[in-house]
């Protein structure tokens, strides 16, 4: 028992159909996060990341109604049992589009929501504020409208929203789609320090290979509702077949692997890292000159 | 046309209680008043009261263009039904025509008439941007719940009172849109070939405007937003003296003006 892991999230056999659609949106997902877990999960447009995201909040099905089946267990709660506000406290959510979240004139205003609507003590809230902003390096920023910030500090912003709340989970639906590659590596390294420095669970939903490889500890792979594969993402990428069918883009210096496998020229490995590339060349370019 | 336009100004400063008070007195007493000359008065205030809080006076002449159709609609309609002796145009039925007689009479009376309508709608326009744009959504939540509104319905006001500017980003992104698709009609067009293209113009607005609005709320209830029956405020709204003294002789002038109205 001691060897084993607390699952903090359990998807159970769970399927969801959105009102007046004819079809569900999730078919039969069955999946388990662990605590302090960076999960990614991947796939083509309408495959269901943003459903399964937000049924790790409750929005799914409490806010949007619809049908479902199976049950989604969040720190021992079951979802469709409570209430989306009171699950707030143990999942934070960022959304994609970062304009849509962002509802105040001051940044301080906008971290400080959730802790408000939770009817907090000022001084406690003022100082979940003060953290939250400083993890997300916005700190001095308080006074400022967020419609000011860049694309991928106005994320940044949204996740200190769902920090300033203190949630054991934090969920990132396609964060960094609408950011440029420094807005993302911007966000990507803040959530990669929350796992590290609070053990925080990470879900993030995206369709970035390159840099979910260097972060994820599982992907969980998903194509027209159904959950495909799920586990560490060597061997997720390791399946071509699986990766084609999910219509997912593998990392850069994979394709690279594959157009050179198809060039006869077999690197001997299957590189999701660039650093694992330079290696593998480095091998077939010195193997190449000792044949010649 | 009503987001919140930052500066320091007594207007901006002033605590939203008081904004919301004079305003609502003011609109009342609009349809009280029957005097022009006070309504004028009124009006002019108004443009005075947008330039102290540095308001741009070009929105308000942008209020006017759009609600142009608005007012000749109503002059024309009261210059037909108000009646009134002085008859401008003769009826196009004669009189003496049972049930449809004096059809098509226009009387100066009638469009004094709908010209004071429109009198009152343009200071109702114009009024509502003198609390919406010089005071932050989440301050005027913050003052409503204070005069005793829930906070939920609080937001509810704020947040659709912040969903207009929602409408304007989205209709200048369609109507961009359509120009880049060398699209017209809204600056050629003619009347009824604009009244046709309307309807490729509001329709994917108010999609647009309706799945920002749920992704907001969303959004709010990922925060929390209902979770309990009372919520706190990192910061605090509190009447200072510059408030009550601007409450009373905004009071006392509206009140004041009414009177004037009646005994005049």
């Amino acid at each position: 028992m001691s060897g084993k892991k607390e699952h903090i999230i359990s998807v159970e056999d769970y399927s969801y159909r959105y009102p007046a659609a004819k079809v569900n949106a999730l078919k039969e997902i069955s999946l388990q996060i662990e605590k302090g877990e960076f999960m990614a999960i991947m796939g083509s447009n309408g495959a269901g990341k943003t459903t399964l995201c937000q049924t790790l909040n409750g929005i799914i099905p409490l806010s949007q109604g619809g049908r479902w089946k199976g049950q989604v267990v969040v720190a021992g709660q079951v979802t469709h049992e409570t209430t989306v506000a009171h699950l707030a406290q143990e999942v934070g959510v960022v959304l994609q589009d970062p304009e849509s979240q962002l509802f105040t004139t001051k940044i301080m205003h906008e971290v400080a929501f959730g802790p408000e609507n939770l009817n907090w003590e000022v001084p406690l809230i003022k100082e979940r504020v003060e953290w939250a902003l400083d993890v997300v390096r916005l700190k001095g920023m308080e006074e400022r409208p967020p419609s000011a910030l860049s694309g991928g500090q106005k994320q940044r912003l949204a996740i200190a929203a769902a920090l300033a709340m203190q949630p054991n989970v934090l969920v990132l639906d396609e964060p960094t789609s609408q950011l440029d590659p420094m807005g993302t590596m911007e966000v990507l390294e803040v959530v990669q320090e929350l796992r590290e420095k609070y053990n925080m669970t990470i879900v993030i939903a995206t369709h970035k290979s390159e840099e979910i490889v260097k972060f994820a500890d599982r992907v969980a792979v998903l194509d027209d509702g159904k959950l495909l594969a799920c586990d560490h993402p060597r061997k997720i990428f390791n399946q071509i077949d699986l990766i084609k069918k999910a219509w997912i883009r593998f990392p850069q210096v994979s394709e690279l692997a594959l157009e050179l496998a198809e060039m006869d020229l077999e690197l001997g490995t299957f590189p999701i890292f660039l650093e694992e590339m330079e290696e593998a060349l480095k091998n077939l370019l010195q193997g190449g000159g000792k044949d010649e | 046309m009503i987001k919140y336009f930052y500066a320091d100004t007594l207007i901006h400063n002033l605590d939203p209680r008081v904004k919301i008070i004079i305003l609502a007195l003011i609109s009342i007493s609009i349809f009280l008043i029957t005097n022009p000359v006070i309504l004028g008065i009124i009006f002019v205030a108004l443009i005075i009261f947008w330039q102290v809080a540095h308001l741009p006076l070009k929105n308000m002449a942008t209020y006017f263009k759009f609600l142009m159709g608005l007012f000749i609609f109503l002059i024309i309609v009261q210059a037909l039904l108000y009646g009134g002796d002085t008859i401008l145009i003769a009826p196009v039925v004669p009189e003496f025509v049972p049930l449809i007689g004096g059809i098509g009479r226009i009387t100066l009376e009638g469009i004094l008439f709908g010209v004071f309508v429109s009198a009152r709608v343009l200071i109702l326009v114009s009024l509502l941007p003198l609390v919406g744009m010089t005071t932050p959504v989440d301050k005027l939540a913050l003052a409503i719940s204070k005069m005793g509104v829930n906070y939920r319905m609080s937001y509810v006001i704020t947040t659709a009172i912040n969903l207009i500017p929602l409408f304007q980003v989205e209709l200048a992104q369609i109507m961009d849109a359509q120009k880049l698709r060398a699209f017209q009609v809204f600056e050629e067009g003619r009347l009824m070939e604009k009244m046709k293209a309307y309807p490729a113009l509001v329709v994917p607005m108010v999609i647009g405007a309706m799945r920002r609005a749920q992704l907001m709320g969303v959004a709010m209830d990922s925060r929390a937003f209902g979770a309990q029956q009372y919520r706190t405020y990192i910061e605090d709204i509190e009447m200072v003296t510059r408030d009550w003294v601007v409450l009373i002789i905004g009071s006392i002038a509206t009140i004041g003006l009414v009177v004037v109205n009646y005994v005049w």
